[in-house]
């Protein structure tokens, strides 16, 4: 008998996942999941073209932010709609619960040996970091020194915060709770302090929106990733990037192979791919400014650190531990924000 | 009761050589029109001559280029339309459908600032005129269209209007009900000495409704008369093929003497008539003669001409006969009809006794 | 009387009417399966203790309907929608009335910009709005430049700038519906009303606003159900701190994967915006049922 459970999964995944797979497995293609916007952009402009010259496999994009895949693989239920996934520690560690990943073969992945110790295990590779700190405009405010000065004045009646809904804006609210007496499993610091100020803070934006609000003069202060950062000033936006005191924060996008993924072969030769040092080093380039992460490509300049091994020194966090008390801090947000 | 719905003294109303433009082209052309106190006047004419839009100028929905309207003498032209006091009724009656009859009735008496009893009073008193007072409560739409217009009648008189214009008011009512709607319009008006004008392209119903008719054409009123002599002395061409049926006979004028002209038809005959204005000896004349004024002979005269016969049909008590003359022009002659028929054919044609034919100059 | 007659000539003969039914099945089915069998699901789903979905029972909704947080989320939903219908009235009612008035040149000037809103992708028009309201926008610099304030006023993440770009963003929905029902209207009831001496105002309100009342009805029924679920907007320019049910029910369908509790607060939106939906055309019903009659 098929149990309700049953019942609501196979109904859910009607609802759009398994519409997908029979189109997106065209012979020597692979279907990879990307975030949508200069995840996108990027791999379309570089990783697609280099794939199909390699190895003559046809990279299939399908824009999806990391929540997305996971709900969409989970939905699928063993049948993914796309061979890798791209993610963020947070939904990693969801999905690997959840198991959706195959483990993966080291040996597929030559250009594994060229990323840094920690990069690779047994779920995936990373194939870019994120550096997390302030940004700032140095035409409106002084430089900060750290997340304590965001609550003081000049900067706190410039400041533009998000909320517990993006990895960036966890670790960086996990990192101003530290500051004030909390730690990675406990924000009320971090929330009570924000309380304080709220009335004086120029803007509570959803994470997509903030870019926007910065370049629009809204909000002069944020915590943002270094990539958004050269992204703005690419435009001409007034914009500084600061590694706070108490130190940057750093997590990697790491790739993966989906349980029950119909390409393995070809998401290998994707994987091997986007870890080699001529992509790496053509993301690191205008307008996409990612990190890179295989040893062989120079750092850019405008980064806060010398050499990738620096980043060994960045703060990082468990997301392990983050993961199940992140809904109570998401509507914990929701209440002390509320107008 | 005759009393309560008798109005004030009734009132003239003057257009004076009033125009309207809609970009460049003239709907109405320099009309004046002088109308009695009391006065029935028909607007008659084709569609698109501007009769409507001299309507809607005395209403006030309309802006006219030129000219003026008076009302018992006073210009009423800088008065927006609602405070003319000018009752309307349209061709579609225009009732508010969200309103019972009672209601629509009521509108413009609530309008003036009326309240209570007073308004109910006045609107049965008037629904009762119509005699439409068993059917207050209905709203327009459960109502036939004759009824419908009574009910806009009443909305329209209700508030006393010094001038009643009515829109193709008959256009939309079936023939038997017309006949009926004019009787009572007519007793109305009679009763409260209304001045009305009353706009239809009908010809019928303006000749057994108005005291008046101004024939409109392309703007300009061709004539403005009783409606017998519109119908036996059309002033111009227009006029005389507008109303009634008519024949059309080319001549031309062979001697000219004492305000007689004699015309020599190129149908063949010679025919002595009141000369028109503005015609000199040898000029092109058309002659229009009515087909009642025209009949049969068997033999030819100094006055008849030949013809070539064609149908005859009865029609009601008349016979109507087509027939062809020697220049080529049809012409339809109607004769009483008589139960024996002479056996010589009747090869000829010529004037009845009473006949009355009017000259136009020939246009070129 | 007519109604005997009525009925008896409506009802057809039996086989004709099976066939009738058996041409509307396709249809029904088409409904059943995308409209009516997720309604369904997602009511199965709320009626799950944890988020996955494995152990039946009412916690969820103990949860949500035990936080009174949660109810000043919807009133506040509904306040922005209803906020938003009174603001396209005020706007869009005198800009159809002008469009009624106009040349049939300037009417189609006039169709293009009340169109215009729906080819622009809602994100595009959500942003402009931005541009428009921040710190440094428009409204700000001039009203700085003019001298009429000396501190920027705060636009952005505001209920005030919310409903203002709500307000544009929606027009066309509002407005649609409210001229196709107003150019319908027979242009001699204007006439008449003024020849009976009633003012353009009495006019206006008893004749034309009352005739107009199915497309009002029509518009504020799709501007409320617009707005209130206008995810986009209302975290974009209103920002987080104004809290509507579907930020709700983003965060715990996409960010914390609690679909049962996410399937609670996408039913709390439904029957909260039926309700309101339903009494506004009860209203518009009573007021304005005599045009379909």
């Amino acid at each position: 008998m098929i149990s309700r459970r049953h019942l609501l999964a196979g109904a859910t995944a009607l609802g759009g996942a398994s519409l997908l797979p029979s189109i997106a497995h065209a012979k020597g293609s692979v279907a990879a999941a990307i975030y949508p916007g200069t995840w996108e952009e990027a791999f379309r402009a570089i990783v697609a073209p280099a794939l199909k010259k390699k190895d003559s496999v046809d990279l299939e994009l399908q824009p999806l932010f990391a929540v997305d895949q996971v709900a969409k693989a989970k939905a699928a239920r063993g049948a993914p709609p796309f061979d890798a996934f791209v993610l963020d520690p947070g939904p990693r560690i969801t999905a690997i619960q959840d198991g959706l990943f195959d483990k993966i073969d080291v040996k597929k992945i030559p250009n594994a040996s060229k990323l840094p110790a920690g990069l690779v295990d047994e779920w995936g590779i990373g194939v870019n970091a994120q550096v997390v700190g302030i940004a700032y405009n140095p035409k409106k405010v002084p430089a900060p020194k750290g997340w304590k000065d965001l609550f003081s004045d000049p900067w706190v009646s410039r400041l533009g915060i998000t909320g517990f809904q993006t990895t960036f804006g966890t670790v960086s609210l996990i990192e101003i709770a530290k500051v004030f007496g909390g730690s990675e499993t406990n924000v009320e610091p971090a929330l009570a302090e924000l309380k304080k100020v709220l009335p004086k803070i120029a803007a509570v934006g959803q994470p997509a929106a903030m870019p926007g609000l910065f370049q629009q003069g809204q909000c002069d202060v944020i915590y943002t990733n270094t990539q958004t950062v050269a992204t703005l000033k690419g435009r001409g936006v007034d914009i500084e990037f600061v590694k706070p005191e108490t130190g940057a924060i750093t997590f990697l996008t790491t790739l993966h192979i989906a349980k029950g993924a119909a390409e393995v072969e070809n998401a290998y030769k994707y994987l091997d791919l986007v870890a080699g040092k001529e992509v790496q080093e053509a993301l690191t380039k205008p307008p996409y400014n990612f990190i890179p992460v295989n040893k062989d490509v120079p750092v850019p300049s405008y980064l806060p650190m010398k050499s990738l091994d620096e980043m060994s020194t960045y703060v990082r966090h468990d997301w392990a531990k983050i993961n199940p008390l992140r809904a109570g801090w998401i509507e914990k947000f929701n209440k002390e924000m509320a107008k | 009761m005759q009393n309560t719905l008798t109005s004030k003294a009734a009132r003239a109303l003057d257009v004076e050589d009033l125009s309207v433009r809609y970009g460049t082209s003239t709907a109405v052309d320099g009309v004046t029109l002088a109308i009695e106190p009391g006065e029935v006047v028909a607007l008659l004419g084709p569609s698109g001559c501007g009769k409507t839009t001299l309507l809607r100028v005395i209403a006030g929905f309309v802006r006219q280029a030129a000219g003026r309207v008076r009302v018992d003498g006073s210009v009423i032209d800088h008065l927006p339309s609602n405070q003319r006091n000018i009752g309307i009724v349209f061709q579609n009656y225009a009732l508010f459908p969200h309103m019972t009859v009672a209601e629509n009735v009521a509108y413009g008496l609530r309008a003036r600032g009326n309240r209570g009893p007073e308004v109910q009073a006045r609107v049965s008193r008037f629904l009762d005129t119509v005699q439409l007072g068993a059917f207050h409560q209905r709203l327009p739409r459960q109502l036939s269209g004759g009824q419908q217009q009574r009910v806009a009648l009443a909305r329209a008189l209700a508030i006393e209007p010094s001038i009643l214009l009515l829109d193709e008011p008959f256009a939309a009512l079936d023939r038997n009900l017309r006949l009926d709607m004019q009787i009572e319009i007519k007793r109305l008006q009679r009763t409260l000495g209304l001045t009305t004008i009353l706009v239809t392209h009908d010809q019928d119903e303006a000749m057994s409704v108005a005291d008046r008719i101004a024939v409109m054409n392309k703007g300009k009123v061709e004539q403005f008369d009783t409606p017998v002599a519109i119908y036996d002395r059309p002033q111009t061409l227009f006029v005389n093929g507008f109303i009634g049926t008519t024949n059309l006979m080319n001549g031309k004028i062979s001697s000219l003497r004492n305000g007689t002209a004699t015309v020599a038809l190129d149908a063949g005959a010679s025919l002595d008539l009141p000369a028109p204005d503005g015609v000199g000896l040898g000029a092109p004349v058309l002659m229009s003669v009515r087909p009642e004024q025209l009949a049969l002979s068997a033999a030819p005269g100094p006055d008849t001409w030949k013809i070539e016969p064609g149908l005859a049909l009865p029609i009601g008590a008349q016979l109507v006969h087509e027939a062809r003359t020697v220049d080529g022009t049809f012409l339809k002659i109607i004769e009483p009809r008589r139960t024996f028929m002479t056996g010589a054919p009747r090869a000829y044609c010529t004037l009845a006794a009473d006949a009355r034919p009017t000259l136009f100059p020939r246009p070129t | 009387m007519s109604l005997e007659r009525a009925t008896g000539v409506a009802r057809p003969p039996r086989a004709l009417k099976l066939a009738e039914w058996q041409l509307a099945l396709p249809l029904a089915l088409a409904f059943a399966s995308i409209f009516l069998a997720p309604l369904l699901m997602l009511v199965g789903v709320s009626f799950f203790n944890d988020d996955k979905i494995s152990q039946p029972g009412f916690g969820q909704w103990a949860k949500f309907l035990g936080d009174p947080f949660n109810y000043k989320v919807i009133a506040d939903t509904m306040l922005l929608g209803l906020k938003t219908v009174c603001a396209t009235i005020v706007i869009g009612y005198p800009l159809a009335l002008i469009y009624l008035d106009a040349s049939p040149r300037l009417q189609k000037v006039l169709t293009f910009i009340i169109v215009m809103p729906l080819l622009l992708s809602v994100v595009v028009r959500t942003f402009a709005w931005i541009v428009v309201l921040g710190r440094e926008g428009v409204v700000n610099t001039l009203l700085l430049q003019l001298g009429i304030i000396s501190e920027p006023l705060r636009l952005l993440q505001t209920e005030l700038g919310l409903v203002i770009s709500l307000t544009q963003i929606e027009m066309p929905l509002m407005l649609l519906p409210l001229i196709s029902v107003m150019s319908r209207l027979d242009p001699n009831l204007r006439d008449a009303s003024s020849a009976l001496g009633a003012s353009r105002w009495r006019t206006l309100f008893t004749v034309i606003v009352p005739l107009s009342m199915p497309g009002l009805v029509a518009g504020c029924l799709l501007v409320f159900a617009s707005s209130t679920t206008a995810f986009i907007s209302q975290t974009v320019i209103g920002g987080v701190r104004l809290i509507y049910l579907p930020l709700l029910i983003w965060q715990q369908s996409l960010v914390v994967f609690n679909w049962p509790f996410a399937a609670v607060v996408s039913l709390t939106l439904l029957v909260s915006v039926l309700t309101v939906v339903s009494a506004l055309s009860y209203i518009g019903r009573r007021s304005g049922g005599y045009v379909h009659g």
